[in-house]
């Protein structure tokens, strides 16, 4: 949350089409700051630049360039700053990340207090817990399925993996039946999302279910991991 | 709105040609559930899977055999559970049913009165 006084303004220099693992860089950084609770971001679109490679972008029409400059600003507490360097830096590839102190002359206004959350990727193993979220395939989160919402929330915040599960027939709140129907093609299915981490993890992320399921069920409980295992990415932390 | 209990998962293994009086059972168990006043219930298909009363099943595109493996996950406070198992005892001819404790969150839309469960 955002105070009168000093803070750090943060500004990532990046090219419209630099990817970060198969997703645009400046929409990865851009959720990543919203789901980590920052305070506001700005993403700007340059109209002709030139960066490390020395080769001049601009826009042009017969071009139809994907390399244009692109700006991604933000303002935060240097602490928050200190917490989100890290990911971002790796979000940026080839990028330029620029710090430098600000003062905040007026705070923004909120209208609900955001969660905070902060915590790293810790490999689980032994006790752990999984949450269960029920929903229905037609609830949305702002603009998207609220399934593909609560995956991209669950990324950003580190959680160690989730799979999405689509019913054949249920029912839940208000008795609302869900059936699967293959003659039609929007579908009402009952969904579940199941994601295993610890319980710190999952209690930090509570919240942000909090703000995202208008309507559903969210259960905990408690499991032993077996093993928890992957391949080595390239390009990954 | 939003309200916590702690309540019971209960996991339903059978296959989805498994009938009760002449519906497959896995309507059969929804419908048990609604007319108990359950919380909710969600059934789903496997694509892969054997157990005690069906041998290995494939999902394959072409074949009409209607033998997935099915499971129905339902969530309520234990005593709606203990309400529903003696139910299950009678309609669940081959298969396997697991409970465990967990801690339910429930959301509903403000505005719309949640629906009273009797535990």
């Amino acid at each position: 949350m955002l105070s009168r006084g000093k803070a750090l303004k943060v500004s990532i220099y990046l090219s419209e089409g630099s990817t970060h693992k198969g997703a645009s860089s400046y929409s990865s950084i851009l959720d990543y700051l919203f789901f980590r609770g920052c305070s506001g971001a700005t993403v700007l679109k340059g109209v002709a630049g030139f960066g490390a490679d020395h080769h001049m972008h601009s826009a042009n029409v017969v071009e139809m360039s994907d390399r244009l400059p692109m700006k991604i600003e933000f303002i935060e507490t240097p602490e928050k700053v200190e917490e989100l360097l890290p990911k971002l830096e790796e979000l940026a590839g080839s990028g330029l990340i620029e710090v430098q102190e600000t003062t905040i002359a007026k705070p923004p206004e909120l209208s609900k207090p955001k969660p905070e959350r902060a915590r790293e990727h810790v490999k689980i193993e032994g006790k752990a817990q999984m949450m269960r979220i029920f929903f229905g395939e037609s609830d949305r989160w702002r603009d998207q399925p609220l399934h593909e919402a609560l995956i991209k929330a669950m990324r950003a915040n580190d959680l160690a993996g989730a799979t999405v599960y689509r019913g054949i027939l249920g029912y839940g709140a208000h008795r609302r039946v869900h059936r699967d129907s293959p003659l039609r093609l929007s579908r009402d299915s009952s969904m579940m999302i199941s994601v295993i981490d610890t319980e710190a993890k999952l209690r930090a992320f509570l919240p942000i279910v909090d703000q995202m399921v208008e309507e559903g069920l969210v259960v905990l409980s408690d499991v032993d991991v077996i093993k928890y295992s992957h391949r080595a990415v390239e390009g990954s932390e | 709105m939003k309200e916590q209990f702690e309540g019971r998962l209960l996991r339903i293994h059978f296959t989805e040609a498994d009938k009760w009086q002449g519906e497959p059972l896995y309507k059969a168990i929804v419908a048990k559930c609604m007319e108990l006043g359950i919380e909710g219930a969600t059934v789903f298909r496997g694509i892969e899977g054997f157990g005690a009363s069906a041998r290995i099943y494939h999902a394959r595109t072409l074949s009409i055999s209607k033998n997935a493996p099915v499971m129905v996950t339902i969530v309520d406070k234990e005593a709606q559970i203990q309400k529903l198992l003696p139910h299950l005892d009678q309609m669940i001819a081959g298969g396997l049913v697991a409970i465990s404790r967990v801690d339910a969150i429930r959301y509903s839309r403000s505005g719309e009165e949640p629906r009273k469960s009797q535990a």
